[in-house]
């Protein structure tokens, strides 16, 4: 039965490839092959903009109303934050820190309040920090009930998981003038893009903490005579109580990370204010200087939440925790009374932000002057070699004007024997076969060439035999909305991006994980690194990287593969070290070598790690095509921002879904079932 | 959009009308000093100087001032609803559609020139004359050699011309269209991403031009030359490099809440000078935004106060 099904799938793939040659090679006499026909276009993003603008019209009562009635606490909490002399605020933290999660860490969170107050950023940092604060509770109230729903009726948790997916893959920009419509301007609307972006990682760990709750607890339950409700508070959750913090945990590093998008709309003098605005004069020192503050914050929080979810293993318990809160309750009234007695104490001295980040700007023009030579080099290896081809494909690459040289029809058969022989050395495994094939016939035309339809076959053939017809009805609504709105090479345009990244950041990340994993020092260095990655706003890495590589696609690609290699590089790690003891001993004593030992026991058995990894990066990777488009691409993301600049949210709804579809699509191709 | 309710409309017409009989900018109430009016602070050092330099000539009126950051694109929602009162540097060339749609929406109205004298065009980092010697002229644009300098593999064969991001709305492909030369325009992305490849080309020596502005806080880091651009041939004027403008826009509630407020904003007005030498203040010296401000106020109290008498006498 298996190896028939395998046949067939290489019998449809075969058809695929042949019918994908006779589309290149029609290509040429058939323009619609080329270029999907304009007159079949439909104004998608037109429609889009009639049936939602007044949908978004009705609702802007309920918003203004309810972003006024976010707009009041979210003053309160902040005037607060501000009015708490920070030497008092840093010393409650230190306490906190020291309970939650050990000496070092507290000594690590003293010192970031410090350099916080040093580089002249502390009322900034109070007022996302407020924002923070705030949105967390609807979050992780919305998102556990959303999961508790899920649990409760099974039938709902299929299209819960679409609606979770959307919430996490569609980009904020895409939405941002539909949430300034109805909810207006201010920092309430930046709050709900966070609050929908925070929700999703709740709801998912409530379903699975839920779900995994042990029967026995479940069965000692009911044979106490607990009625359904009471088997949920008082069986259930306690149980489920742990999965619930490591939603939380999550729950809040989402949210931080929203920080930027809520600066973007503004009205409200924050962190991510001065990021942007750093980015806007392309200035590195202050948006690094300011980045690191976001850095610092996350990690803060992340650790004390995750503190919470493991029960404070490393946490000093000086006092008993009541004596500690009476204590912390203590040292706030004394601090709101000193402010109180001495209003204009606020104790903060003029920042050394300024002539840092001036250093910081001159070491990295210096850099790139000195680096010249290599760089330049370098981006044109990189463009005439490897970005250029891919685009425009072998045949069209083979000109005077980019290698140098004019196509002959011997090159084209050198070419086609090439590809071909390479298929014929691996006849015996037809997939890889098959997929060198399909790999020599794209790099001959060029992504952004390979015919339409052939783009739309590979989908639904690869739907079709990974999950079955409910994908292939996705991917089936997905590229016709791209066809027919007219968005098929920004689309292209993004697919390739995505591509590329990810492979980059799964070659490079993963040996840097297998190194780590290897190696305890490698993965106390890397550590930080890939937290600083993940947690620096992306905008930072934008400027150097503007800087050495110039506009385009190139410098978009670098900016991705920094963000969307942390995933590889964790998972590869965590996967080959949660690798059985005794399985490694195992084939030790047979003889392995370390070598052997990697590559048949370790990897093999690290696979759904490091697979979840790989579906991880290109998350990662989608998520900053919009952010990347700020370097001039031409993909999705700068639809979206074009989007955003003509106040159309039609176009924005579209190009947004059209992102998120891409996302929900790799993400349950590689989920296999 | 929703449209504001405009219960003191009947009331203010009258006062209009009582006004222009009387002729010119003449007295007019304060208002409500009371509620602070909330001026927009946009992400560039220009618009932030501006605005504080407005708000404190309306603090001097009385008027309590609120500033807040906005985005660019946002503060229009902010604008239309009164969440903001004004913005008071709104430039014409980085606007995209979304600010000719809310004034044609009625909820702001655009209350004339800043007073900046701006340019726009196609510059380029001054080393450029050595490679293509033509320069300022915009026939060099056509010299092969030149367009080789400028060539990328993005622009293949032609020379690339860093243009405004995508979202901005630009010309200069019309013109590289209308004029034949052999450029292709590419979208920068953002104002970073247009200033970062100005100071690596500067760095670096390596050739570059782009599609900017003036005044801008980069050009008193970096000499540019400014092309001497082609007779424009459209009979549409926005397929022309011209002049951005740069106004002051204010929500539509603005002049029937705050009258006086209302005339002195009309009037008030900076010059390129000056805020190119305040600009060079805070991003080279590093002195406070708030502390050059109040210095312009201190040194030019003639300048302000006959703002402030014209609307309050």
């Amino acid at each position: 039965m298996m190896s028939r099904l395998r046949l067939s799938g290489t019998a449809l793939w075969s058809l695929a490839l042949f019918v994908c040659l006779a589309l290149v090679l029609l290509a040429p006499l058939l323009p619609w092959i080329a270029a999907f026909p304009r007159d079949l276009q439909l104004p998608l993003a037109d429609w889009a903009n009639l049936v939602l603008n007044p949908v978004f019209s009705t609702l802007q009562p309920l918003g203004r109303g309810f972003a006024s009635g976010i707009d009041i606490p979210l003053r309160w909490l902040r005037d607060f934050l501000l009015f708490v002399p920070w030497p008092a605020f840093a010393f409650l933290l230190f306490l906190v820190a020291l309970r939650m999660a050990g000496p070092g860490f507290a000594v690590f969170a003293m010192v970031t309040q410090i350099y916080i107050v040093a580089v002249g950023y502390w009322p900034q940092t109070m007022n996302t920090f407020a924002i923070v604060l705030l949105s967390l509770p609807p979050a992780i109230l919305i998102g556990f009930a959303l999961g508790a729903a899920g649990h409760r009726w099974p039938r709902l948790e299929g299209p819960l998981t679409a609606l979770l997916d959307l919430m996490q893959t569609f980009p904020a920009f895409a939405y941002l003038i539909p949430l300034l419509i109805v909810f207006g301007f201010g920092p309430a609307a930046g709050m709900i893009a966070s609050v929908i972006f925070a929700i999703p990682p709740m709801a998912r760990n409530t379903i699975v903490g839920l779900r995994e709750v042990p029967v026995v607890t479940l069965e000692a339950a009911v044979m106490s005579g607990a009625t359904p409700t009471q088997l949920f508070w008082t069986a259930k959750l306690p149980a489920a109580a742990r999965q619930l913090l490591v939603g939380v945990n999550q729950t809040t590093m989402a949210s931080l990370s929203m920080v930027i998008i809520v600066a973007i709309i503004g009205g409200f003098n924050d962190i991510g204010w001065e990021v942007l605005s750093a980015m806007r004069s392309a200035e590195l020192g202050r948006s690094l200087l300011a980045g690191v503050v976001i850095v610092a914050l996350a990690v803060t929080l992340d650790r004390i939440t995750r503190a919470l979810a493991t029960g404070s293993p490393n946490g000093v318990q000086l006092l008993p925790d009541r004596a500690l809160a009476a204590v912390l309750g203590v040292v706030l009234c004394l601090a709101v009374v000193l402010r109180l007695a001495l209003p204009g104490l606020d104790l903060l001295p003029p920042g050394v932000g300024f002539a840092t980040a001036k250093a910081l700007d001159a070491q990295l023009l210096d850099f790139v002057r000195w680096s010249d030579p290599v760089f330049s080099a370098l981006r044109d290896a990189l463009n005439y070699g490897v970005i250029l081809p891919l685009r425009i494909g072998f045949a069209a690459s083979a000109s005077p004007m980019v290698w140098g040289f004019t196509l002959q029809p011997w090159m084209i058969a050198v070419y086609c024997i090439a590809i071909a022989g390479t298929a014929l050395l691996l006849f015996r495994r037809p997939a890889w076969a098959l997929l060198a094939l399909f790999a020599g016939l794209v790099c001959y035309t060029g992504l952004a060439q390979f015919p339409w339809p052939c783009v739309v076959i590979i989908a639904l053939l690869g739907a079709a035999q990974v999950r079955g017809l409910g994908l292939v009805a996705v991917v089936l609504i997905a590229t016709l909305m791209i066809l027919l709105s007219g968005m098929w090479q920004p689309f292209v345009q993004s697919l390739y991006l995505t591509a590329i990244a990810v492979s980059i950041c799964v070659v490079i990340g993963g040996m840097i994980g297998i190194a780590a994993a290897e190696n305890d020092r490698v993965s106390r260095i890397v550590r930080p690194i890939s937290d600083t990655l993940q947690t620096l706003p992306q905008f930072v890495f934008l400027i150097p990287a503007l800087m050495l590589f110039r506009v385009g696609e190139f410098t978009a690609l670098i900016a991705i593969v920094l963000y969307a290699i942390v995933p590889p590089i964790r998972y590869v790690e965590h996967g080959l070290r949660g690798v059985p003891g005794h399985l490694t001993e195992a084939a030790v004593q047979m003889g392995a070598n370390r070598w052997q030992l990697l590559r048949d026991v370790k990897l093999p058995l690290a696979g759904p790690a490091i697979r979840l990894g790989i579906n991880q990066t290109i998350m990662y990777a989608i998520s900053m095509l919009v952010i990347a488009a700020l370097v001039g691409t031409r993909d999705l993301g700068q639809q979206v921002y074009v989007a955003l600049g003509n106040a159309n949210s039609g176009l924005g709804f579209v190009s947004g879904l059209s992102i998120a579809l891409l996302a929900i699509i790799a993400d349950r191709m590689l989920r296999k079932s | 959009m929703r449209k504001i309710s405009k219960p003191r409309a009947a009331t203010s017409a009258i006062a209009l009308a009582a006004m222009l009989a009387a002729g010119g900018a003449s007295a007019a109430e304060l208002g409500d000093v009371d509620t602070p009016i909330k001026l927009a602070v946009l992400e560039w050092t220009g618009a932030q100087l501006s605005t504080q330099l407005a708000g404190m000539v309306l603090t001097k009126a009385g008027y309590s001032v609120e500033y807040v950051p906005a985005g660019s694109f946002p503060q229009y929602s902010g604008l239309s609803d009164g969440t903001l009162s004004a913005t008071i540097e709104i430039w014409s060339n980085n606007v995209g559609d979304i600010y000719p749609r809310a004034l044609e929406a009625g909820d702001i109205e655009n209350i004339g020139s800043l007073g900046l004298e701006t340019r726009e065009g196609w510059a380029y980092p001054k080393f450029m004359e050595q490679i293509c010697p033509g320069l300022p002229d915009w026939t060099a644009l056509q010299d092969p050699a030149c367009v080789t300098a400028l060539t990328t593999t993005d622009t293949l064969p032609n020379g690339r011309l860093l243009d405004y991001p995508a979202d901005w709305g630009s010309r200069s492909g019309e013109i590289i269209a209308d004029n034949a030369l052999p450029l292709t325009a590419i979208p920068a992305g953002s104002e970073g991403a247009m200033l970062a490849e100005l100071r690596a080309a500067e760095a670096t020596q390596s050739p570059l031009l782009l599609m900017f502005w003036a005044p801008h806080h980069v050009l008193s880091e970096i000499k540019v030359g400014w092309v001497d651009m082609p007779p424009c041939t459209s009979d549409d004027p926005d397929d022309c490099i011209q002049p951005p403008e740069v106004e002051k826009v204010v929500w539509s509630g603005f002049k029937d809440k705050w009258p006086a407020g209302y005339e002195i904003l009309k009037q008030f007005q900076v010059m390129s000078p000056d805020q190119e030498r305040m600009m060079a203040a805070v991003l080279e010296k590093g002195d406070s935004l708030e502390d050059v401000a109040a210095g312009w106020i201190a040194e030019n109290q003639d300048v302000w106060q006959p703002w402030l008498d014209a609307a309050l006498d």
